[in-house]
This record gives structure tokens, C-alpha cells and sequence, in this order.
């Protein structure tokens, strides 16, 4: 079943505009559970408190206030929270465009997959432009009320729109030099090449699944049909040594199951 | 990440996180590689946004949740709690606090990587969440080495690990001598333009390509400009905030006010990333938000804490109570 779009765009370059359809790429597949009041199974019901009365407070009294110290906060009137929504556009500003490994993968929060509005050749034109320059497109919009950066990519030929962490929650790092004593010898960094050599893949994110989740769903079934079922708990092993040792005791692992 | 258990005893702590490095310690293993063992802290690396607000009433005081029972109208504790999921033909079936600890993974204190690929095959679009690791008691060398090991070959370690009863898939990635963990997406959260339902890719015009191409290439740069990337919300935000603090308009004193959005690893210990990192790393460690030019200053930040954390203290045990009762409806 095609999925719906959830919001439409135009991206802008140059003189050009070209339409776009957003998509969350993402399946949410989380369990959703209600939470119920034990002793009757009745659903409960949200109140909003105040914390040293505990008496109720109507939605209309309900303000957001912005904390500035420890014991010190500045309410935020609704008009004025009004005044901070931004003006609604269908623009999507393309800033500028980077090599793919300018942008680390901390930054990335949540992709949409974009699909064409309308103009079905200029947008496979512009990811087959993406694609041919080797890089992505840095991005700029406002959906829903709300602001939002992303990364912009070509992957198969469809467009990918990533959005991105604001620089002010990503942190980075320089000066890591580690103490001597700290500090691999040629030998080690020698065996531990080839150890990664030895156990390294292509990613193959299908191999993967999560067993919790099955796990659960089963559970629920057997339970919505008056049954049980028992768990079975995975065990796991480990060694300990001196690092070279352990590293060539890998290795000899590795190649023993290459072989095999 | 929903936790039943840890909700019920919370640490207090003071909460600013805003002005410094400081990060949450949320797990504590060991990553195993064949044979060999690296004993690691799990750290948050992401810092939330400046936006988050706290609820009040009109005259300012602090607002919180409270669950009541929708048949007897009364106030719940947690204990009083349970989850109930809705089956498609509407049966409401209960599943007690031990039943999902009957299908957790089993409790385990490892992140066993299971394969090194090159991380330009692992898609943006499975990146979840980053983390850092730090190295935790003597394990600094064998630390290293991967770090270092995992730079030369351009390789990236995938594994998966068990954290509060649910099992991640994981990426370990290098990053200028310090390891990142990223959670990964399951390949069955990940949709496809097939099962969107996207038109058939079609090839597009020479003409157009050629035009678009030099589009592009009049905007191409070879790295990122952070002041593209700065939060916009939160500046306009806090200069109003600033301009009405000034003028004493709307200025309250709430106390125990209940941020408004939830930040992960809430009750787990606040530390400071760049002291972790110099002590159990490399006394030159160096860690700054990417949009700051400044590095964070120890000194000055350890003086503001110590300013901030008496008052903080106090707030402690009405924090506690009403922690407890909150239970999110949202596993997976």
C-alpha cells in the first residue's frame, strides 16, 4: 500500500524549482501499550497539577516559562510564542552542497524520503546531479509550524532528505593523545589490523533482528488466546589475556573458521 | 528509551546541562572483539536543545502529570499501573511487569562486535542515536588500538549490545581518537521507495542533469559552515526571554517547575565528558560544541556548578516523588 505524503516542497536552486513530496522513511514497528489502572483494567486519564495543591488546572491556565537560573524562570504569553512560530512556506533553501563525509553521522536525525510533485523528470535530474557531483545538499525549511536543517542525498537515483542536529547538540573532539603507556605498539596495531581484516563484511542489515520485539508480539498472542510460553535465554562467553595474546589468539580463531 | 524500573528510584541531581560538556553516564560494559575485552562507560553525546520549557500556571506555580483512574476518578500511584495492549478485534490483553521481563534479553555487560565493514555502506538512514564511549578503568591502550585501527582501515564495527531490557543494533565508529556508539535502525523500520510507492525511476534528461550539475557546483564547498547550522529557534527564544527578564516582566521563582519535554537518561549521573575523557584517556582532550569556537573551560565551569548545586540539593526530594509515578505507554 503507497504510503501518504506528509508535507510538500519545492526545492530551490538556482532558477529552479523543484517540487517534492515528504515521506517518513521510517516504519515505526514499537509496540504501543495502553497503561491501565490494575486493580479495574479502566484506561487512566492525564492531569495537568499544580504540584504543591495538587488541584487541577484548566488547559487555559496552562502557560510555558522558560528557565533562566536555578529558582528563576520568564513565562512565554501564548501571543508571544505566536510571534516565535515562523511564517509558513513551501521554500526548501538549498544552502550549499558538501562531499557526503563532511557531515559525521551524529548529526543525522530522523530521513524522509522525498518523492516528485509534479515534475517528474526534473527530479530525477537532480538526484542524477547529486549523484554525478558526489555530494549532498545542505537544507533549510519550515514544515508544520516548525524549523528544520537537513541533509539532502541521492540514493538509487531517489532523493533522501535527512534532517539534522543543530550545532549547538553536537559535540566534537581534538587533542586525543593518549600517554605513552597508552599507546599501541607497531606489533599490536599490526595483529589488530589483521584481526579486523579477518572478521570484516559487507553491512548486511537483514541479518539482523529485533528478537525482543518478536519475542513480545508472541507473547501477547498466546496471552490473547489464554496461553503461555517460556523463554529461552541466549548465554555468551569471554576470554581474558594479555592484549597481544588475545589478539593473535583471535586471530588463530578467525582463520581457523575461514578455513572450515 | 522507556525504563520501568530505574523511574522508581531516581537520583537527584542538579540540572543544567546547557553551559558545558556535561553528558550522562548511562551503561557500563565491556566491548569484546575476539578474544579481547575493552571495559567502556556508555555517555550521552547529545546535548538537548535550549527550547525546552517548563509548565506553569498563570501566576507561576510549577505544574506536573498526575494519572488518574477513568472508572473510579481517583489519583494512581505507579504501583497501581499496568499495560494493556489492544488487540486488532479490540481485546485488551494485560502483560504484567514480569512477563516483559520474561522476553528482556538476558542481562548481559557486552558489546560484541560481530563484523567491521566500511562505513560508507552503512546508510545515514540507519543512524539512530550517537553515544560516546570512554574508556573505563585501565583499558586505555586496548582503546586506542581499536580507535586507531578502525581510522587506518576505514572500517566501522557492528555489533549489538542489551541496555535496560531491550537489544540495540550498533555501529562503533572512530571519531579524532574517540570511539561513538550509534544506534542503528532494524532493517524493518526502514521503508523503501517500492513500498512507498515511488514512481519508477526513469532517466532524466542529459540536458537537465548538465544544468543542475552546475548549479550545484556553484554552491559546493568542501566542509559544513556551522553558522548555518546553529539553532535558530533557541536564539530567538532566549532574546526575547533576555528582553522581558530585563524589563521584570512575567520574571517567576517556581519551584521543582517539570521541564516540559522529557531529556533521555533522566536519574542517571551527570558528568563532564572533557574531565572523563582527560582522566581516562588523554590529559590534552579537547571537547567543544561544534558551534562554538571557544573550548569549554574546566575552571570556569566547575565554579559555576559549584554556585548552582546547593540550591539544586534542596529541590531534591519533591523531584523524587514525583518521578516515580510516571510510566510511559511505549516499549518496543
Amino acid at each position: 500500500m503507497a504510503a501518504r505524503a506528509i508535507w510538500k516542497g519545492e526545492l530551490q536552486l538556482g532558477k529552479h524549482n523543484v517540487g517534492v513530496k515528504f515521506y517518513s522513511a521510517i516504519e515505526d514497528r514499537s509496540i504501543r501499550f495502553h497503561l491501565l489502572h490494575e486493580k479495574d483494567k479502566a484506561p487512566v486519564e492525564q492531569h495537568i497539577v499544580r504540584k504543591d495543591t495538587g488541584k487541577d488546572v484548566p488547559k487555559e491556565e496552562m502557560r510555558k516559562a522558560f528557565a533562566v537560573g536555578p529558582n528563576t524562570a520568564v513565562i512565554l504569553q501564548p501571543e508571544e510564542l505566536e510571534e516565535l512560530v515562523p511564517p509558513e512556506s513551501r521554500e526548501i533553501e538549498l544552502l550549499r552542497f558538501v562531499p557526503a563525509s563532511a557531515v559525521g553521522d551524529q548529526w543525522y536525525e530522523r530521513p524522509y524520503y522525498l518523492g516528485p510533485d509534479g515534475h517528474t523528470d526534473d527530479y530525477f535530474a537532480f538526484g542524477e546531479a547529486l549523484a554525478r557531483k558526489e555530494v549532498i545538499g545542505i537544507a533549510r525549511w519550515v514544515m508544520r509550524k516548525k524549523r528544520y536543517l537537513g541533509a539532502i542525498s541521492a540514493v538509487d537515483g531517489y532523493l533522501i532528505m535527512t534532517t539534522l542536529r543543530r550545532a549547538e547538540q553536537v559535540l566534537s573532539f581534538s587533542g586525543v593523545e593518549p600517554a605513552r603507556s597508552a599507546t599501541p605498539q607497531a606489533n599490536e596495531l599490526k595483529l589488530a589490523e589483521q584481526l579486523v581484516k579477518s572478521i570484516e563484511a559487507d553491512f548486511d542489515p537483514e541479518q539482523w533482528q529485533n528478537e525482543y520485539r518478536e519475542r513480545l508480539y508472541k507473547l501477547i498472542e498466546a496471552k490473547a488466546r489464554g496461553e503461555k510460553i517460556k523463554p529461552a535465554p541466549v548465554k555468551k562467553k569471554r576470554a581474558e589475556g594479555s592484549l597481544a595474546d588475545s589478539l593473535k589468539a583471535s586471530l588463530a580463531a578467525a582463520k581457523e573458521k575461514k578455513v572450515a | 528509551m522507556p525504563s520501568r524500573k530505574r523511574k522508581r528510584a531516581p537520583e537527584p541531581q542538579p540540572e543544567d546541562e546547557s553551559s558545558s560538556a556535561r553528558v550522562r553516564s548511562l551503561w557500563s560494559g565491556t566491548i569484546t572483539f575476539g578474544l579481547v575485552s575493552i571495559p567502556v562507560d556508555l555517555l550521552t553525546a547529545v546535548r538537548p536543545r535550549q527550547t525546552a520549557m517548563k509548565l506553569v500556571d498563570t501566576d507561576g506555580h510549577a505544574l506536573g502529570r498526575q494519572y488518574h483512574c477513568s472508572k473510579e476518578g481517583k489519583k494512581l500511584d505507579y504501583d497501581d499501573l499496568v499495560r494493556g495492549y489492544e488487540t486488532d478485534d479490540g481485546k485488551m490483553v494485560v502483560i504484567t511487569d514480569k512477563e516483559f521481563e520474561s522476553v528482556a534479553p538476558e542481562m548481559s555487560a557486552d558489546i560484541e562486535l560481530r563484523s567491521f565493514v566500511p562505513l560508507e555502506q552503512v546508510p545515514a538512514l540507519y543512524f539512530q542515536k550517537p553515544y560516546f564511549l570512554a574508556p573505563a578503568g585501565k583499558s586505555a591502550k586496548a582503546y586506542v588500538l581499536l580507535a586507531e585501527t578502525m581510522q587506518r582501515t576505514g572500517r566501522v564495527a557492528i555489533g549489538s549490545f542489551v541496555m535496560r531490557g531491550h537489544e540495540y543494533l550498533v555501529a562503533i565508529v572512530p571519531d579524532n581518537g574517540v570511539l561513538r556508539l550509534d544506534t542503528l535502525r532494524y532493517a524493518d523500520e526502514i521503508r523503501t521507495p517500492e513500498t512507498i510507492g515511488l514512481p519508477k525511476r526513469s532517466k532524466a534528461s542529459a540536458a537537465k542533469v548538465t544544468q543542475f550539475a552546475k548549479e550545484i557546483e556553484a554552491l559546493t564547498h568542501q566542509a559544513l559552515k556551522i553558522a548555518e547550522l546553529e539553532d535558530q529557534d533557541a536564539r530567538k527564544l532566549q532574546s526575547l526571554v533576555e528582553s522581558k527578564q530585563k524589563e521584570r516582566d512575567d520574571v517567576i521563582h517556581p519551584k521543582g517547575a517539570e521541564a516540559a519535554e522529557d531529556s533521555e537518561g533522566e536519574g542517571a549521573k551527570v558528568i563532564d565528558l572533557m574531565e572523563v575523557l582527560r582522566k581516562s584517556l588523554s590529559n590534552s582532550a579537547v571537547v567543544r560544541t561544534a558551534e562554538a569556537s571557544e573550548p569549554i573551560n574546566l575552571a570556569e565551569r566547575r565554579a559555576q556548578r559549584e554556585a548552582r548545586s546547593a540550591p539544586a540539593k534542596k529541590k531534591a526530594p519533591a523531584k523524587a516523588k514525583r518521578k516515580a509515578p510516571r510510566k510511559r505507554a511505549r516499549r518496543s
